[in-house]
């Protein structure tokens, strides 16, 4: 989904000359063509994060559209002040581009695992949040932040899914009852409809924008279930558990609100964020196992 | 944003001043807006009147004013000096003169430390290390959008410097030869609770900010024709600059100078008297 937003971008500017694209040296093999065709809108920063920000958002004081490329961890832990102050008090429209999303870097630790970043994001209100499970809304996505021109962090999974094949901040994709539904974002909605291919029963919601989340639309579909279960590559108060539990509160949601998802930071070792998937229940068997209790 | 926050100040129009303010005028200022809010920063704000008075001086500050996008940008990166900084661009014209009596008043936009919710303030800063990596941004924007009658130039603590933040900055600053943007450090060696020689001695600070690739100029601090000069040196040159300005903390209030209490310290009415009678003495004088 990284390739369809950063070819998107790259498109853009072709026709919107405040696109700025910066990158903290990320992004090899894919941010080159920028600095070839646009020297003037591009920037390698080096590994220096914090002015990435910074520097961000004094190109929107001078009215550029910047997006600001990184690994999320990096983008969002280290800069918290920066995202902070000099985005989040200012109101700028700088677009952080976080690559990678919950266990996407499985074997190179816990520094590397993106399992906190978004609910630290959620803290600051002013900055909107997207983690796409599609490259059909990655790719809308872009056009989309341009538009809003708001301040923004995107958490940009690995892997190319084609479904849901919707551009919708949220879509549900329904089961056979209306009993049980799988809650979800970015990759881990493949999980959810790897465990509904096996029971059809299960309604799968993938959720494409964190925040704003459409409250009474969402509340509305989720009223009818019994069941929701909130899967999510990502610690649960902080993160999409936490938010539904607010909105099942204030609209009254009569169903039972379940988290599968890690709860601290670990040490293990997996060749891919399949291993973690497993060990934290985030898998179809997991997912299949906690419905079906 | 919470729009009572965001609310602009009230605008100024109509011709501005042409000299530049009396430094001694400016201190004046500072120290009625200090007393009346019980207010701390006398120390770093008294250090960087002048600094101010050059910045300000350099660019046109109408089209501050007036929020031209192509105007230069003045970023205050040591944002507690913000009764120094409002003061200044008060004495301008930049600012209304009668907003100073609401410095950290109830519903004032005038906080304690540097706020865009007043007009004309280009970036709220009070973390440090965060203003300079901004400035160095609209630096590079200026650049970009092929203005090249306009500056960036950022104002740093001498403490302030101790944040890595601000050396990301300098170091692309160097890198892209940003001649268009000068950093100005307040040398007044004295950070928040004590000499910067005791905790981090940065000395020789100019051979510092010269190996990274920046061109380097010192001055004294206090003499604002010299600061002028080294800004307009820096900028016709082929590189980012720095000036270090060699000040003193509190400069102007005798019992204050050099004393770290004084980031703290708010005056009471003895020593407010005794602070306005040492700067009345020196109106004029600069």
């Amino acid at each position: 989904m990284r390739g369809q937003i950063i070819d998107a971008i790259f498109a853009r500017m072709a026709r919107d000359p405040d696109i700025f694209f910066l990158t903290a040296d990320m992004g090899i093999n894919l941010v080159e063509k920028f600095a070839d065709k646009y020297p003037q809108r591009f920037l390698n920063v080096g590994i220096a994060e914090q002015n990435l920000v910074g520097v961000s958002a004094g190109l929107a004081n001078l009215g550029f559209r910047p997006f600001a490329y990184t690994i999320s961890n990096f983008a969002v832990h280290r800069c918290f002040e920066q995202i902070r102050n000099d985005i989040g008090i200012h109101d700028y429209p700088v677009v952080l581009l976080g690559t990678s999303a919950g266990y996407d870097n499985a074997p190179l630790g816990p520094t590397h695992h993106v399992i906190d970043d978004w609910g630290a994001i959620k803290s600051i209100p002013e900055i909107d949040i997207y983690c796409p499970s599609s490259v059909t809304y990655a790719g809308f996505l872009v056009d989309h932040l341009l538009a809003a021109g708001r301040p923004a962090y995107v958490r940009i999974p690995k892997g190319e899914y084609k479904t849901p094949d919707s551009t919708a901040h949220f879509v549900m994709l329904p089961g056979s009852r209306q009993d049980t539904v799988l809650v979800s974002y970015g990759g881990v909605v493949q999980d959810c409809l790897a465990a509904q291919k096996r029971d059809p029963s299960l309604a799968v919601l993938a959720v494409n924008r964190l925040r704003p989340i459409e409250e009474e639309k969402l509340a509305a579909a989720l009223k009818p279930y019994r069941r929701v279960i909130v899967a999510e590559d990502h610690f649960p108060s902080s993160g999409l558990y936490g938010s539904l539990c607010e909105i099942a509160v204030r609209h009254r949601l009569n169903g039972r609100l379940e988290s599968l998802a890690p709860r601290d930071y670990t040490l293990d070792v997996g060749t891919s964020n399949a291993y973690f998937h497993h060990k934290y229940g985030l898998d179809a068997d997991g997912i299949l196992a906690a419905a079906s209790a | 944003m919470d729009t009572q926050v965001k609310a602009s100040t009230t605008p100024v129009a109509g011709p501005l001043p042409n000299a530049l303010p009396d430094p001694a005028a400016v201190r004046l200022s500072i120290l009625d807006m200090l007393y009346r809010a019980k207010a701390s920063h006398l120390g770093s704000s008294m250090s960087a009147v002048e600094m101010l008075i050059a910045m300000y001086g350099s660019v046109d500050v109408k089209k501050i004013r007036d929020r031209e996008p192509g105007r230069s940008r003045v970023i205050v990166s040591k944002g507690h000096c913000a009764a120094a900084t409002y003061a200044t661009m008060a004495h301008f014209g930049v600012i209304p003169m009668a907003l100073l009596d609401t410095y950290h008043m109830n519903g004032s936009h005038l906080a304690g430390h540097v706020s865009h919710a007043v007009q004309a303030v280009e970036h709220s800063t009070g973390a440090l290390g965060h203003g300079i990596n901004v400035a160095v941004g609209c630096a590079i924007g200026l650049r970009s959008r092929g203005i090249r009658n306009a500056l960036s130039l950022a104002l740093v603590g001498d403490g302030e410097i101790q944040e890595g933040s601000v050396w990301e900055a300098l170091m692309l600053a160097a890198h892209l030869r940003l001649n268009n943007f000068v950093a100005l450090v307040d040398n007044n060696r004295i950070s928040s609770i004590t000499d910067t020689d005791k905790v981090l001695d940065m000395r020789p600070l100019a051979a510092r900010f010269g190996g990274l690739g920046l061109a380097v100029r010192e001055v004294d601090g206090h003499d604002v024709a010299a600061i002028l000069a080294a800004i307009r040196e820096l900028t016709a040159g082929e590189q980012a600059g720095v000036v270090i300005c060699n000040t003193v903390k509190g400069k102007g209030v005798p019992f204050a100078e050099n004393q770290p209490i004084w980031h703290y310290r708010p005056l009471n009415d003895e020593l407010y008297a005794q602070a306005k009678a040492a700067i009345l003495a020196a109106v004029g004088g600069n």
